[in-house]
């Protein structure tokens, strides 16, 4: 696996530009790909060009949530997204979900750009953002499952089979059919997760998947990915997350975000060497360049 | 063509499920509208006189002529709130996003959200004139019922590009719905709602003239109380047609535009 570090532009390049020159930031090589990330930048409010900037010449700075990020994600492989708030995790997701529109670069999942053929990209992922919200309060979590189901092109006999493994995996069983305004946070939160996985996308796209789970369901959550999805090695996993001990243990590669940008890209161990730390956290805190701050208040106390 | 069926169907299913949790809500409707068609029934017989029917197109009573009018006025508002409606639940609930996450197309989102409101809205036109007919006297002797269909399904089409219109200012705006308050306001004076435009002068009979409502409110008349088969339907049923043909696409353009802008700056779920 490879990780090379490329130039970094004084201003933001063309899109010609990004495929022919360089990119900014770090970009992980990988040949074959299931999600490719190419020089993606992302700004809010949009950056405007030609006519646009004229009319609006003294619009708002905008805010870069994506720096020009560059990595990619062999099938079946599972790369977590490690990132402070606001270091453009969900927005990168988002973006992949073809729920937000890059300003420069592009993104790819089985070589469909997410820009320009979002119906394709739609074909290959499950995605989960990582809230209790996306579902009708007053229909029973079944009948939630079914209706996206049917939304995912599956025969009703397919969706019948899945609801019910599916529901055997994420201890639904009882809440299956009880309506969704009677469950709890985590329970929605599975049913959530269930939903993402219910039409077998080959790209998990999941955003902080065990936030509002309890210990027993995101350890079962956890356990179930592990066993259940990523073994058989068909499906790719990009998540993002908070807890160090998920990354660990589902990711092959971490990839460390800061302030839009992507620090480090590598497996555990290698980030270990290249930083000289000895645990997940402190390699963190390292690379985002926190570590002496928070080593210092922590000696204090 | 299936797959699309089955993706309107699932649609349609959601919305009825979530409908039938509110049990009384159909009782409670059924009863308005009594209400309803009893106050047009006792307006009418005070208004009432030989001129007045001699004014009117179908030549027959006023109670006959505004209830028409009254029920296609539910009608409009209907079209311009269902796409309106749909979406802010959809965002409201946080399943605007799943539902774009899925691999159903942008149209079918659409029409299959509408699919629903637009059933029950027919049907509640139905209940209008059925205790119109039953209590009221409402002649259903002379309708036109294969006129009555076309013009409704002309109707929802032409509207339906209103609704869709209306709900891309919304996903740019976030609130508000311009386009429902200049129809209904307009389409309250001129488009012959609950008085013929013969009595509006000149420049508000040509303002009428370019309202699809004046020409679905002159379809269905002539269908429901007419009784003279398509002869009198088909000109305004043509010229519903052709506003459909023109806002139908152009609105679902508009739509998908609106949605990119908010994919662009990132609004898509702000409320």
């Amino acid at each position: 696996m490879e990780c090379k570090t490329s130039r970094v532009y004084g201003k933001l390049p063309s899109r010609s530009q990004l495929f022919s020159t360089g990119r900014q930031a770090i970009s992980c090589g990988v040949s074959e790909t299931a999600i490719r990330v190419d020089a993606l930048e992302k700004y809010f409010p949009p950056t405007r060009s030609g006519w646009r900037a004229f009319l609006q010449p003294f619009e708002k700075p905008t805010i870069a949530a994506l720096a020009g990020i560059s990595f990619e994600v062999r099938p079946g492989e599972a790369v977590a997204l490690l990132g402070a708030n606001g270091a453009g995790k969900s927005t990168l997701l988002r973006i992949l979900a073809t729920l937000l529109l890059p300003t420069r670069g592009f993104a790819q999942i089985a070589g469909h750009d997410a820009a320009l053929d979002p119906r394709g990209v739609r074909r290959q992922l499950g995605y989960h953002a990582g809230s209790d919200l996306g579902f009708y309060a007053r229909l029973t979590a079944r009948a939630n499952l079914e209706f996206f189901g049917r939304l995912n092109h599956l025969s009703n006999r397919t969706i019948t089979e899945r609801i019910a493994r599916l529901g055997e995996q994420f201890r639904l069983k009882e809440a299956l059919d009880r309506q969704v305004r009677t469950l709890s946070s985590g329970t929605i939160q599975r049913l959530s997760l269930a939903r993402a996985l219910l039409h077998q996308p080959p790209v998990l796209l999941l955003d902080e998947p065990t936030r509002s789970l309890d210990a027993i369901g995101a350890a079962e959550f956890r356990r179930f990915l592990k066993t259940d999805i990523l073994a058989g090695g068909d499906t790719s996993l990009l998540f993002a997350s908070h807890t160090l001990l998920e990354v660990e243990l589902l990711a092959d590669r971490i990839l460390v975000m800061d302030a839009g940008r992507i620090v480090a890209c590598d497996t555990l161990n290698i980030l270990k060497r290249n930083t000289g730390a000895s645990s997940l956290e402190d390699v963190f805190l390292r690379l985002t360049g926190r570590g002496s701050n928070f080593h210092d208040a922590e000696s204090r106390e | 063509m299936m797959r699309t069926l089955s993706e309107m169907w699932a649609f349609f299913w959601r919305d009825l499920c979530i409908a039938r949790t509110y049990r009384t809500v159909f009782v409670l409707e059924a009863i308005e509208a009594l209400f309803g068609v009893a106050m047009f029934y006792y307006v009418a017989r005070f208004v009432d006189s030989p001129q007045l029917q001699h004014a009117l197109p179908q030549g027959g009573g006023y109670f006959a002529f505004s209830l028409v009018g009254f029920v296609f006025l539910d009608y409009l508002n209907a079209a311009m709130d269902t796409f309106d409606r749909s979406l802010e639940e959809a965002r409201d609930s946080g399943t605007l996003e799943h539902l774009l996450v899925t691999q159903t197309s942008l149209p079918v989102i659409l029409a299959g959200s509408a699919a629903y409101p637009f059933a029950v809205t027919t049907l509640r036109i139905a209940i209008y004139i059925g205790w119109g007919a039953a209590l009221f006297g409402f002649p259903l002797h002379q309708a036109n019922w294969i006129g009555v269909a076309a013009v409704l399904i002309a109707t929802l089409l032409a509207f339906t590009g209103l609704g869709i219109l209306s709900a891309s200012y919304l996903l740019l705006f976030k609130r508000g719905n311009p386009a429902k308050w200049f129809l209904l306001g307009v389409s309250g004076v001129a488009s012959g709602m609950l008085f013929p435009l013969s009595v509006l002068p000149d420049w508000l009979q040509l303002l009428a003239r370019g309202n699809p409502v004046t020409y679905a409110l002159e379809a269905m008349r002539a269908a429901l109380l007419g009784g003279d088969g398509f002869a009198a339907v088909w000109k305004p049923l043509v010229v519903l047609l052709l506003f459909a043909a023109a806002l139908l696409p152009a609105s679902v353009t508009v739509f998908a535009w609106a949605l990119r802008r908010t994919k662009s700056t990132g609004t898509l779920s702000h409320r």
